[in-house]
Parts: C-alpha cells; structure tokens; sequence
C-alpha cells in the first residue's frame, strides 16, 4: 500500500513517513497542499491513504481534502487529518469536507497504528502460521 | 476545561508535559530557579495565536539543547550530526504542537499561526517566562501579549 504524507515540517513528515513504513507502507512526501495535488497528478493510482496536516502555507489540509473529494479519480483515497487542531467544531469541519479520520498532535506511533486498523487500513499479519 | 484570558504557566506548563512526554520521549520539570546554565548562541521560535487573546508564544533554548531536542523528536543516533535546518523546523514543530495545545484550552481563540525559528545570542530574563528542564538543560517558553510587544 501507498501513502501520501502532507505537512509543511520536515521532522513531523520524517516522524509520519516513520511509523507508516514500519506499518508496511510506500510513503510520498509532500510540504504543503498544492504540492500534495501535484504529486498526486502524477501517480497512475492514487495512494490508498494521505495523512494531511491543516495548517500549512500555500494551500492548508482543509482545502486540499476539498480538492481532492472533488476528483472521482481520487475517491479512493483514505484521508486522515493530522493536526494541532483540537476543538470539536474543527474536528467537524474536517470530517464534513471529506476526511476520514481525526488525529492531534502530539501522538503516539501507537495512537496512529489504531486509526490505520480501524480504517482497514493495516496489512494483513503475514506471520508464521505453524 | 477552557479560558478566555492569557495562557497561565500552569497550561503552557501542561501543554509542553504533553509534548515532552509523546513527542520527545523525555519529561518536562520546571527549571530550578537557583541552577545555573550554560548559553552559548541559542535558537527561537515563536508563533502567534489570535482571537479573543492576542499574542504569542516563544520558546528559546541553547543551540545545542535545539540540537538534542530535534535529535530525540526524529530518533536520531548519539552521533548523528542534524543540519541546522532540520534543527530549527524540529524546534518550530515542537513549539507548533504545544501551541495548538494552549490553543484548544482558551475558549475564543481561533487561529495558530505558523512557527517561525531564529537564532539569538540571550535567553529571556528568568523572571519573565516559564523555564522547563530537558534533560539537564533549561529550555524557556514565554507568553508575550500583542501589547508587550
């Protein structure tokens, strides 16, 4: 599975990029929303998840998820919003304009390995079965 | 539990335990005031919050503490060597993350800014912020009302 990881720090991208390539992830980069659109104009398929930060220069997170549900070809795309905003009204606003899943900053690894299970997104355990 | 009026120590104070804790994998204890501490030249970031309260917060810390805290925050190895700007967007990141935390807490405000990060050659005055241990250094976060500035 791919994803597209949104935010306009470099760290917070590496910490994202971190746990979703531990989860078994291919992980693209993006630094604010135009770039995130551009990037997804060259991809075949669209990657299976975009974890999207709001606040950014040049096109924030809300704005972006609202191009983004505006392409049929894109709709495939599991949007999470990973961000400092904490009030609920904010929380509605993004899940209104199309996102997915919810997560503040700060995190945990952990706390975003659960919102990848709840949305489906996890590979399956390919473990030893004997 | 939210309010109206400027961020008080106790909710910055709140705010970066959380960030240190999740983040940073370290805790955050107030700096005794009596300890002494080295300051060679240092790095600041500041971001803005608007709406009912207008200000900002600033977080200022050695450069070499930058350092450290951008090393833990990106699981980088004792000998790596980060470039001053994966520092100060590391540093910038964390003081964003605790102002979207003091922010969710005060009731009217609306907007966070965008952090920015310099360097500088002074921490602030001891009696005019709040300073936090990280690890065995001090790192000092201040509160500055749009009319103190």
């Amino acid at each position: 599975m791919r994803a597209l990881v949104v935010d306009d720090s470099r760290a917070m991208r590496r910490i994202v990029t971190r746990i979703l390539e531990d989860a078994g992830f291919d992980v693209l980069e993006a630094g604010d929303g135009q770039e995130a659109l551009d990037v997804l104009e060259t991809q075949e398929t669209p990657p299976e998840l975009a974890c999207v930060d709001w606040n950014m220069p040049v096109m924030d997170g809300l704005t972006f998820i609202n191009h983004v549900r505006q392409r049929p070809q894109w709709r495939a795309t599991t949007l999470m919003m990973v961000t400092t905003e904490s009030e609920q009204g904010q929380i509605v606003r993004a899940l209104a304009a199309g996102a997915h899943e919810y997560l503040i900053k700060p995190f945990t690894g952990e706390a975003m390995v659960e919102k990848l299970d709840l949305l489906g997104l996890l590979p399956a355990p390919t473990g030893d079965l004997t | 539990m939210t309010s109206t009026s400027a961020p008080d120590n106790e909710l910055v104070l709140a705010a970066i335990e959380q960030v240190w804790g999740s983040m940073l994998f370290a805790t955050a204890d107030p700096w005794p005031a009596d300890q002494p501490a080295d300051f060679g030249s240092g790095v600041q970031a500041q971001i803005e919050l608007r709406g009912d309260w207008n200000g900002r917060l600033v977080l200022t810390c050695d450069s070499d503490v930058a350092a450290q805290i951008a090393g833990a925050m990106l699981g980088a190895g004792p000998e790596e060597v980060l470039p001053a700007l994966d520092v100060h967007d590391a540093v910038g990141e964390v003081l964003n993350v605790v102002g979207g935390s003091v922010k969710g807490a005060l009731e009217g405000v609306s907007a966070l800014g965008l952090p920015g990060v310099t360097e500088c050659t002074a921490p602030p005055a001891p009696g005019d912020c709040l300073v936090v241990s990280w690890r065995d250094a001090p790192v000092y976060v201040q509160v500055v009302p749009d009319a103190a500035a």
